[in-house]
């Protein structure tokens, strides 16, 4: 076969060959061998491809799933936020949202009619300009219930389309409202614990569109739903009793600086977010600055006696008003006598107050304060916090009115703060809205005062309330200590004689305090029953005496009978320290 | 060669129908999974709604609305609080003899259906 073919081959072609293949090849072996090669390179270019085939399957699983799921949710998905116990605060639920695809519809005239038919508020003319537009995708209606969804969807419009989204809900509604924030319709935090949440990652996250996972760990807060709601209840009957124009209260834990409760009334629903921009519903405890009055005296009393220089036997002079310059200072309840230290306390007197901040002298009471937070921007989770006012040139008469409370205004929380660090011992913690254990509260605490400044300063408060200004408090059975507050409010650039704005704090139990308690009452007027009277003893504290009789069962401090007067309190603490 | 070739047809037919098998099985593998995770994701949006509805039906506030209408209930006062260690002592009527333990107790006959604050029903 081979010789007939080389046979009759003609000239041509055997020169061609001799110069493709060279002269004495023989090209039957050489093709056995080429056949061989080939079948070795498929085989192994197949085996390669088999062998992706098995990885893809192995390693390439759960793709379609993650997609459909990124679809699904426009808006970001948040953590739940929940109570100290556990109930829901905050929530996701999933809702539809209408939206539409301009260039996919053919007649919009039409549409908008069948759409306006289903959802009535949608206004016609927005609608009209979205979807003449060139967009590939425009929002229609965002969040609409299931029902609505079920009728667009038997409408047959071309073009239109549904998306689930994740929507914010607050079952407690206005019960917390400033505390929590709210979402705007991204589902993006614009206030309080939700905005934070929003610097803890979820904003990185959500730019990445990667917050979409549901099962993000929940937040648990430090407030008791159920204090919330009491406290909450007590303030608006007060609001509405003694006709203030807004009310306000916080209830800490003096030892891990845990808000449990806290309340700013007129409040709002965070279900309903354009009522927070209302400037009457801000949150006066942490957003306003006020001049606390004579619950400042608190702080000046612990300065003095824990200067060491001035002691519980130590006396001052409040016979005549104090003279300072053209000012002339006036003691509220005059006694127009020498006064003793817990008498000062007692009876509120700013006399004596201001003579003690004046023998410490100026800078030791600005230092002072500056140690306890008073002079400073408080930062808490929340964003939103107010600069105290601190006079510029702090003179002798600065330190004179700072000492009773006027001339220097902090935020409510500050002064919470402040108080709960001379009464628990003298550690000063930072509060905090997250849920906090006293191991944790030890290690960012600082000691501002001794212990035992912090013992007679509760002393101090159980005094008042036995026999000073807070004497409608003594509720029987909880050892409660307070201190009142009644600050004239500046209007037209002078101090008001009917605008006021008073304040209780109580401390629970005062003799192992556990919490603090602070009513705020703005504006409230005198009634008949309490004698057209309108300072602090006759409405924050009644009001405070409520909440405590009411709060104290849900606190979990149990009511006790046998308790010693204050002064036998001081002569056993006394006992155990030795 | 022939018998080569006969045997890469043969194989080829072979692994062409377990491939298809193969797919077969995957796609409806991986339509049961879509499936799953749908039904998941439907039931994990309406556990989110009833765990909503819950909390809203749970709220301090409606609560107290329907104990307020509905129940003789009263907050408790601090007078009804009281120590563990001021528990008076146990009668003798209800100690345990020696021999008999707690629940011996429990289980006398003899004891009238009373307690503290529920006085014993009146003889007949």
């Amino acid at each position: 076969m081979h010789s007939s073919r080389k046979f009759h081959e003609s000239r041509w072609q055997r020169t061609l060959r001799a110069l493709l293949y060279g002269r004495d090849v023989d090209r039957t072996v050489k093709a056995k061998a080429r056949l061989g090669l080939a079948i070795l390179a498929f085989a192994a270019i197949f085996s390669v491809i088999a062998l992706r085939l098995v990885m893809f399957a192995n390693v390439g699983d759960g793709h379609g799933g993650r997609r459909s799921v990124a679809q699904d949710a426009v808006a970001t998905a948040r953590p739940d936020i929940l109570d100290r116990y556990g109930e829901i605060i905050a929530t996701d639920i999933k809702t539809p949202s209408l939206f539409a695809e301009p260039r996919k519809i053919i007649d919009v005239d039409e549409a908008i009619e069948l759409l306006t038919a289903v959802l009535p508020d949608l206004d016609a003319g927005e609608v009209r300009e979205r979807l003449s537009s060139k967009k590939g995708f425009v929002w229609l209606k965002r969040e609409i219930t299931p029902r609505q969804q079920q009728e667009i969807h038997h409408l047959g419009v071309p073009g239109v389309g549904f998306l689930t989204e994740n929507k914010r809900i607050y079952p407690n509604g206005p019960v917390i409202s400033h505390e929590i924030g709210h979402v705007n319709i991204d589902n993006q935090g614009i206030a309080g614990i939700e905005k934070w949440l929003d610097g803890q990652g979820l904003a990185a996250l959500h730019m990445a569109g990667l917050a979409t996972d549901p099962l993000q760990r929940p937040v648990s807060l430090a407030v008791d739903l159920r204090v919330q709601y009491a406290l909450r209840e007590e303030l608006i009957a007060a609001r509405d009793k003694y006709k203030a124009k807004a009310s306000a209260g916080i209830i800490a834990d003096v030892n891990t600086g845990e808000i449990v409760a806290m309340v700013s009334e007129p409040d709002f629903d965070p279900n309903n977010p354009r009522e927070a921009n209302d400037p009457n519903r801000l949150n006066r405890l942490t957003t306003g600055v006020y001049e606390m009055g004579s619950t400042f005296k608190a702080l000046t009393l612990a300065m003095a006696l824990d200067s060491g220089r001035i002691s519980l036997q130590s006396s001052f002079d409040a016979r005549l008003p104090l003279r300072y310059g053209k000012f002339e200072i006036h003691d509220y309840h005059a006694q127009k006598r020498v006064l003793s230290v817990p008498e000062i306390f007692t009876y509120s007197s700013n006399i004596g107050t201001a003579r003690m901040a004046l023998t410490l002298g100026v800078d030791y009471h600005r230092a002072f304060l500056k140690k306890l937070g008073q002079l400073d921007r408080l930062r808490t989770e929340l964003p939103e916090s107010a600069e105290p006012l601190v006079p510029k040139h702090w003179g002798e008469l600065n330190t004179v009115t700072i000492a009773f409370g006027h001339g220097l205004s902090v935020a409510p929380l500050q002064a919470v703060m402040g108080i709960s660090a001379l009464v628990n011992g003298g550690k000063m913690i930072p509060p905090t809205f997250l849920k906090r254990d006293r191991a944790e509260a030890d290690r960012v605490a600082q000691q501002v005062i001794k212990p035992e400044t912090a013992e007679k300063m509760r002393y101090l408060m159980r005094l008042n309330v036995e026999k000073g200004t807070a004497t409608r408090a003594n509720v029987p059975g909880y050892y409660v200590g307070g201190k009142t507050g009644t600050s004239e409010k500046v209007v037209g650039g002078r101090y008001s004689k009917t605008k006021v704005l008073t304040s209780f704090t109580a401390i629970l139990p005062v003799d192992k305090p556990r919490y603090l308690l602070l009513i705020m009452l703005d504006e409230p007027q005198g009634l008949p029953e309490t004698h057209g009277f309108s300072t602090s003893g006759w409405n924050a504290v009644p009001v405070g005496a409520q909440v405590i009789e009411r709060v104290a069962p849900l606190l979990n401090i149990p009511p006790r009978f046998d308790l010693p007067k204050a002064d036998q309190m001081l002569l056993v603490s006394a006992k155990d320290t030795r | 060669m022939r018998l080569l070739n006969i045997l890469v047809i043969g194989a080829l037919i072979l692994a062409a129908s377990f491939v298809y098998k193969i797919k077969f099985d995957s796609t409806l593998q991986a339509e049961r999974v879509a499936k799953l995770r749908g039904e998941l994701r439907r039931e994990r949006n309406a556990i989110a709604i009833l765990r909503a509805d819950w909390a809203k039906l749970d709220t301090p506030g409606r609560i107290k609305g329907l104990a307020d209408r509905h129940l003789a209930l009263r907050p408790i006062d601090r007078t009804q609080f009281d120590n563990l260690d001021r528990l008076p002592e146990r009668s003798p009527a209800v100690a345990p003899a020696p021999g008999e333990t707690t629940i011996d107790v429990m289980i006398r006959p003899a004891i009238p259906d009373a307690t503290g604050s529920v006085p014993p029903a009146a003889p007949r």
